[in-house]
């Protein structure tokens, strides 16, 4: 009973916890620029703000795309904090993206076009390091399932310090930090994706952002296993890793960013799964 | 706690230059700077007329931009506010009577607050976007939604109708 209560309670609130976060983000890049900030509440004041403006929708299925990537994220989250299978997280979370890829060709608007272009780009950049991830967990503990990295006597970190890098690596592209912004930006698509939503129906590609958060993070933590100390020492590190990143980096073009997945976090990861195998066969 | 009273919290600014000099939108930029911060007050500068809440125009409208203008107005959804920012966007400023120019932007669209200088100083323009703030939180939906107007066609003696000039509408059937 103890062992569901708290991830039920982590998947209801997962909306608020990863809101909390992005406040504290949106702080902590502002006192890395030398500013104030906006207050910790922020995005929340601007989710109650959008509720009440008023609903302008290219068309129902653009809306309803919209709405459904926001609720097949967060059916992905809550499978990965049940403990579900690994490569299921992977994919669920592949459909969500591709919902939003669905929404953001349905419309006329070139530079939403754009944004699906580059997200399915980008999806190509950080899918297959997650699936080499997920296979050495496998190789590791000889289960898919997330809980048995829980029952793994020992932090995954110690075992293969490789994939957290090569996660390290991809996770400014799965968050749209700059460098690896391309399906964002804001300064040169305006969002992407999300240009076309308003009122209500931006909210839930919002609030998906912060759930996207949340979902990046726990997968951060799975690297500690049972560990806890460890667990949030290594979201800080995350944290600070992402913001310093996104402070001091300008974006590269989608060439670039797919140039360096493949070239250097594929095989990163690729690496770590040759010494697994090295390493059990020994 | 009522849903309006969350605007003032969250204003997010679309800001256009209907074709001014710059100068006003280099202040707009300043206003982002560690300086002046605004983001603090919890605005940020979108790029999207769909999300945005108030409409931070420069420059004189042209004759070039006063469709986007008002495409780009049309396209924000209610409540909204329009802060026009300097002498220009409020009056046509030093660009006033040039062949190429229209005037400040109040001739095409509605403005809540208008801001003077040239350039308006930052500290200004954040005078007037709080001053506009007070006008969105007042905003109803109803007070911007297009309504109909119950008013019969002028008809004056001089119109001709076009129905007299023409010939009879013949059947060739």
């Amino acid at each position: 009973m103890k062992d569901v209560l708290i991830p039920v309670l982590l998947i209801l609130f997962a909306p608020v916890i990863g809101g909390l976060a992005y406040g504290f983000e949106r702080i902590v890049r502002a006192r890395m620029q030398r500013r104030i900030g906006p207050p910790l509440l922020q995005p929340f004041y601007d989710f109650l703000k959008l509720a009440d403006k008023r609903k302008m929708i290219v068309h129902s299925t653009h809306a309803f795309l919209g709405i459904m990537h926001f609720v097949s994220l967060w059916f992905a989250l809550a499978v990965l904090l049940l403990g579900g299978d690994l490569i299921l997280v992977i994919f669920l979370h592949l459909l969500s993206t591709s919902l939003l890829i669905l929404a953001g060709f349905s419309t006329r608007s070139i530079f939403s076009h754009l944004g699906s272009n580059r997200t399915a780009i980008s999806i190509l950049a950080y899918e297959p390091v997650l699936i080499l991830i997920a296979v050495s967990v496998f190789m590791l503990t000889g289960s898919f399932e997330v809980s048995s990295i829980f029952k793994y006597n020992e932090p995954l970190l110690y075992k293969m310090p490789l994939a957290f890098i090569a996660l390290l690596l991809i996770l400014p592209i799965k968050l749209k930090k700059s460098p690896f912004d391309v399906a964002e930006a804001h300064q040169e698509i305006t969002g992407g994706v999300e240009l076309e939503f308003s009122g209500i129906f931006y909210e839930a590609i919002y609030t998906a952002k912060w759930l996207d958060y949340v979902f990046c993070y726990t997968l951060v933590y799975l690297f500690a296993g049972n560990n806890i100390m460890l667990g949030a020492a290594l979201i800080v590190f995350v944290f600070l890793y992402l913001n310093a990143l996104d402070n001091s980096s300008a974006r590269v073009n989608y060439k670039q960013m797919l140039r360096f997945s493949m070239m250097v976090a594929l095989p990163v990861a690729f690496i770590n799964l040759l010494l697994i195998i090295l390493h059990l066969s020994l | 706690m009522k849903l309006s009273s969350f605007r003032k919290k969250s204003p997010w600014i679309l800001h256009y230059n209907a074709g001014g000099c710059n100068g006003c939108d280099i202040e707009i930029l300043a206003c982002l700077a560690p300086k002046y911060d605004i983001e603090r007050f919890g605005m940020i500068n979108t790029g999207n007329p769909k999300q945005s809440d108030i409409l931070l125009v420069t420059g004189p409208v042209t004759k070039r931009s006063r469709e986007r203008l008002v495409e780009i107005y049309a396209q924000m959804p209610e409540p909204k506010v329009v802060v026009s920012c300097g002498a220009c966007a409020s009056t046509g400023g030093v660009f006033r009577g040039m062949y190429n120019c229209e005037g400040g932007i109040d001739q095409y669209i509605p403005v809540d607050v208008y801001v003077c200088g040239c350039g308006a100083r930052p500290e200004q323009i954040i005078d007037g976007v709080i001053e506009a703030l007070a006008i969105l939180e007042k905003k109803t939906k109803e007070l911007e939604q297009s309504v109909r107007l119950k008013r019969d066609p002028v008809i004056e003696s001089t119109q001709l109708n076009r129905r007299n000039i023409a010939g009879e509408i013949v059947k060739t059937v």
